[in-house]
């Protein structure tokens, strides 16, 4: 009992003196002069951590040679822990200096004003506006002279295809029209294979395919103040996503539970047609699979459903643009090293190497377009320059989220087998009712 | 001794041993699917796969630089650790004053403390970093990103649980040591030390494990208050659950395994501490 | 509730009052380190948490949130109207059935780990483990499990059933809580089971009682304290539980599973809406309060029985 005591005690001791350690250790680094650290955002990468940490360690090599501070790194795990991040940081005036974030969450980041909007003299300091691939700009800010977003890396959307499945049903190319699409998917689909591979149950991959169809058709689903959610394109588009599975029967009836890597997995099995909405990203899990060496990118479609060719007015989207923009916050002490940090990360040459360790493509203009000539991507860099951005408010965010629970309050219609009109037209109706008071609110 | 086991014995044998063996069917089949799943490809989990179609060890060495688990492995015994002690030992001195004195606002006190437990963590995170912070900008004390920090929050989470497991355990001891100490002269304190804290042992190691656990499950508080040197294994471990923007298959694999990595340390001192787990009054002190 | 807390303190000068030998000195002292901790870093945050909820904080005034417009209790009007109730509803039926279902499973692990036999480390061990893996990986594997073309159909034979949306999805939640839940009963249970006096046993064993008999008139009443209180503290962990249906289900949540702290969470983070949001959780707080109170009061778990008087 008593040495049971004393080591308790020690324990407690030990254990205490350990935090007090740490609390020690923290205050060092904020010191002045050439000492100065500078804090960066980035999402943690787990699909190549050991190249992410080398190239880590080669920023901040590069950035101590050019300026002596440093730089510290900072990684969340998912989009959440990143939101909850800026939003303490920016209620309480401290946090990062610089922060990576995805393309569409970049209007939600400018409605906070909690972050550097580019000026002249801004765009002077990281090397100019001109060395960008003009088509990243787009979700910078509302308009050229409200930017904030930087571009750092873009991610656009295409579809993996099978080349031997495709081969073997007798198809030439793959599809470039939704309805094109559909057909092939038919004639794709037989015993144990499936046409298409779709993430329905994604928290993401509905909106982006009820955007696109929507856009291509001519009906962006925002106009300045009014969301145009209850709109014809809208319901064609969602008929053809749900049709997939509920009429034409081209999707494994499994996928009513894929999120994303779900259905990548399920392409990689090497039994279906086409995987639709993917990135470079995926390239490594796709090669872990059976469909190791027999796959290729393609172009999405960009002619709406129920069209041979594209409206006059619709837009010829492959992709959203996607990927993730810098942001410099507003509340920063160390502005100038930061726009030194952009300046660095969007160079051609790192953007290159980051693209060669990751798989995800320049914004760079320069870079991208020694890119262009690689056939395998060929597809990838087109999407990349016809990519179009989703519409720049603070609201974003709530039309997103309605636009996907139309498809998650559907799916157990669709586990059934059949969705009927009056049900899509029923949730696409409360998808616009939250749509538009979101957008009734912004400012 | 083994009429003491027989007089003690609970349950008949065949029932003891049907009952033992479901329960831990029941823990272990969906376990045996996260060992599995840390055994195979990324792809094959995210294929629906139970047995997997290719074994690998190789896991369980890359968790390692996915993430920067043992950093945060490290901390959360820290953290964790010295709020367990604290949270159990200042849980037993409060309980003890609620249950052996009578004073007014004594029955608010005990229900207030259930009250506490009912506030939602999202509707704290905010607020509490704000006062963190504010201490920082205004009393020059860093407290956000500290070890020291992430100890108070979960210190004061962990308080009223702690307190109340106290409270219904002192409630069935007896008075009469302590009476008998108290005419001898000793002081409250000396009580405590002496006769209060040997003889709930167990209580208190029970109220110890699950103030650790709060804080080894915490990931709200833990990815607002820490900095990447502070961060908890529960951030760490998040860091798998990641799914890449762009849709590449997270490293499921790695993430069973950096989850039974992280649960390894705590079964283990679990193992340690469970013999305090037994014998309640007549095995613990008063003998 | 400030003052409640506050009442030690007040108590104290009141001191010189004629009571028994062992209350002449009474330390309430011991209390303030406890109290001041719950003070700064609860109820201060309590009281902008309720603020918060009386000004519209979103993201176009978060910057400069002392500033944001105060519009009083428009928040809680919003939130009575956008599904709080329905939600507070799946929240609160579902944290009682986990409740009720753990609470058998905790007490027969407790009992039949009470006696020592070889191994018995190992097998309790093994009950803690469902406790100790993360909610996110708990979530992560019973979703990969319950696919529609998943492990679970495959040995239940029940191909393709949907039981990650649609109405199977809210008795999937309750399943998952449960496996996930029942050793902090156990626990409790176990802790519970300590404290039964050696001579208890053997008078029974005397008596030659019955195991069933003596289980449930002699031991069981013994656990009545501490698995009451588990069960209050379970079911209110189990209500403000986010992590196991946000991974389960995704966000936007199915309607069947909507539950509480999604919807707040949804609100919050998604809709940067956070002083709707923090109306939504004061609200359902209030709910969840209500009938806490009422319980505390039936079940009398607060009334000390031989404690303090002699």
């Amino acid at each position: 009992m008593r040495t049971g005591k004393f080591l308790a005690l020690a324990g407690a001791t030990v254990l205490a003196a350990a935090l007090t350690a740490c609390g020690g250790d923290d205050d060092a680094g904020g010191g002045g002069g050439a000492g100065k650290t500078l804090d960066v955002l980035i999402a943690a990468n787990t699909q190549y951590p050991d190249e992410f940490q080398a190239w880590q360690k080669s920023i901040s090599d590069k950035f101590k040679a050019a300026t002596g501070a440093t730089v510290k790194f900072e990684t969340f795990a998912t989009a959440n822990d990143e939101l909850t991040k800026i939003q303490t940081s920016v209620v309480s005036g401290s946090g990062p200096d610089v922060y990576a974030v995805g393309t569409t969450f970049t209007p939600t980041a400018y409605s906070t004003g909690a972050f550097v909007k580019m000026g002249d003299e801004e765009w002077k300091k990281i090397g100019g506006k001109e060395k960008f691939n003009p088509a990243t700009l787009g979700i910078s800010g509302p308009d050229e002279q409200n930017q904030v977003g930087i571009p750092w890396v873009s991610r656009p959307f295409v579809m993996a295809y099978n080349t031997e499945l495709l081969k073997a049903a007798g198809i030439a190319k793959p599809a470039t029209t939704w309805d094109e699409l559909t057909q092939q998917a038919k004639q794709l689909t037989k015993g144990d294979q499936y046409g298409l591979a779709v993430a329905y149950k994604d928290n993401f991959d509905p909106w982006k395919f009820v955007w696109g169809m929507s856009v291509q058709a001519g009906n962006p689903l925002v106009e300045g103040k009014t969301a145009k959610i209850q709109d014809p394109a809208v319901q064609k588009a969602y008929q053809t996503y749900f049709g997939w599975l509920a009429n034409d029967k081209v999707v494994d009836p499994a996928a009513v539970g894929w999120t994303n890597p779900q259905a990548v997995a399920a392409f990689a099995k090497g039994k279906t047609g086409y995987f639709l909405l993917t990135t470079p990203t995926a390239t490594n899990s796709l090669e872990q699979g059976a469909v190791k060496g027999k796959w290729a990118f393609a172009l999405l479609p960009t002619v709406p459903p129920g069209a041979t060719s594209r409206p006059a007015n619709g837009v010829e989207a492959a992709s959203i643009l996607s990927g993730d923009n810098l942001l410099v916050a507003d509340y920063s002490k160390n502005k100038d090293l930061a726009f030194e940090y952009v300046k660095l990360v969007t160079e051609p040459d790192v953007q290159l190497d980051y693209y060669k360790k990751f798989g995800s493509m320049p914004a760079n203009a320069a870079a991208l377009q020694t890119l262009s000539s690689d056939p395998k991507l060929g597809p990838v860099t087109e999407a990349a320059k016809k990519s179009v951005a989703t519409p720049f408010t603070g609201a974003w965010g709530d039309i997103q989220l309605a636009l996907t629970n139309v498809a998650v309050q559907s799916l157990p219609d669709l586990a059934k087998g059949s969705i009927s009109t009056a049900q899509i037209d029923a949730r696409i109706a409360d998808a616009q009712k939250s749509a538009q008071s979101a957008l009734d609110r912004a400012k | 001794m083994s009429a003491h086991a027989e007089a003690t014995r609970l349950l008949p044998r065949p029932l003891l041993v049907t009952i033992t063996v479901l329960l831990c069917a029941m823990v272990l089949v969906p376990l045996s699917y996260i060992v599995l799943a840390s055994l195979n490809s990324d792809v094959g989990v995210a294929a629906g796969e139970f047995w997997p179609s290719s074994f690998g060890l190789g896991s369980y060495s890359k968790i390692w630089t996915t993430a920067d688990l043992s950093t945060g492995i490290v901390n959360s015994l820290i953290v964790c650790g010295c709020t367990a002690v604290f949270s159990a030992l200042l849980g037993t001195t409060t309980a003890y004053v609620l249950v052996r004195y009578r004073f007014r606002g004594r029955l608010t006190i005990l229900r207030g403390l259930v009250g506490l437990q009912s506030i939602p963590g999202t509707l704290m995170l905010l607020p509490v970093f704000v006062l963190f912070s504010s201490a920082g900008n205004y009393l020059g004390l860093t407290v956000v990103g500290t070890r020291w920090g992430l100890f108070v929050a979960y210190l004061t989470f962990a308080l009223p649980f702690s307190t109340w497991v106290m409270v219904t355990y002192l409630r069935g001891l007896p008075r009469e040591l302590e009476e008998a100490a108290r005419t001898e002269g000793a002081s409250t304190l000396v009580i405590l030390r002496r006769i209060i804290f040997p003889l709930s042992l167990p209580a208190i190691v029970v109220a110890a494990i699950f103030a650790f656990l709060l804080g080894w499950n915490d990931v709200l508080f833990a990815s607002v208050l820490t900095r990447p040197e502070t961060q908890t294994a529960a951030v760490a471990l998040q860091i798998f659950g990641s799914s890449q923007e762009g849709g590449a298959v997270p490293v499921y694999s790695q993430m069973m395994a950096a989850a039974l990595v992280c649960a390894a340390p705590v079964v283990i001192l679990y193992l340690i501490f469970q013999r305090y787990l037994v014998g309640g009054l007549t095995a613990g002190g008063v003998k | 509730m400030t003052t409640l807390l506050r009442a030690p303190q007040k108590a104290a000068p009141k001191e010189p009052r004629r009571r028994g030998a062992t209350e002449r000195q009474r330390p309430l002292w011991l209390l303030t380190p406890g109290g001041l901790l719950m003070v700064v870093v609860i109820l201060i945050p309590l009281v902008l948490a309720l603020w918060i909820s009386l000004i519209d904080l979103d993201q176009y005034t978060l910057r400069r949130w002392v500033e944001a417009p105060f519009i009083g209790l428009a928040n809680y009007a919003e939130s009575l109207d956008s599904g709080l109730l329905h939600s507070v509803w799946i929240s609160v039926s579902f944290a009682v059935l986990a409740t009720a279902a753990t609470v058998p499973i905790g007490i027969a692990a407790a009992v039949v780990t009470q006696n020592a036999y070889r191994g018995r480390g190992v097998v309790r061990a093994v009950f803690l483990i469902p406790y100790v893996l993360p909610s996110f990986v708990v979530a992560s594997v019973w979703r990969t499990m319950l696919q529609p073309d998943g492990i679970v159909n495959r040995i239940l034979g029940t191909d393709g059933t949907l039981w990650l949306n649609g109405p199977k999805s809210y008795w999937t939640l309750v399943l998952v809580e449960i496996w996930a839940a029942w050793p902090f009963i156990y626990l409790m249970a176990l802790a519970g089971l300590q404290s039964v006096d050696h001579e208890v046993h053997e008078a029974s064993a005397v008596d030659g009682a019955g195991w069933w008999p003596k289980l449930t008139r002699v031991i069981l009443p013994y656990l009545r304290g501490p698995v009451l209180l588990a069960c209050l503290l379970a079911t209110l962990n189990h209500i403000n539980n986010f992590t196991l249906p946000f991974v389960l289900f995704g966000a936007p949540a199915p309607d069947d599973v909507n539950v509480m702290p999604m919807l707040v969470y949804v609100t919050s983070f998604q809709s940067l809406r956070f002083g709707l949001s923090a109306a939504m959780a004061v609200v359902s707080l209030i709910l969840v309060l209500i009938p806490l109170f009422v319980y505390l009061r039936a079940v009398r778990l607060d009334v000390h029985d031989e404690g303090v008087r002699r």
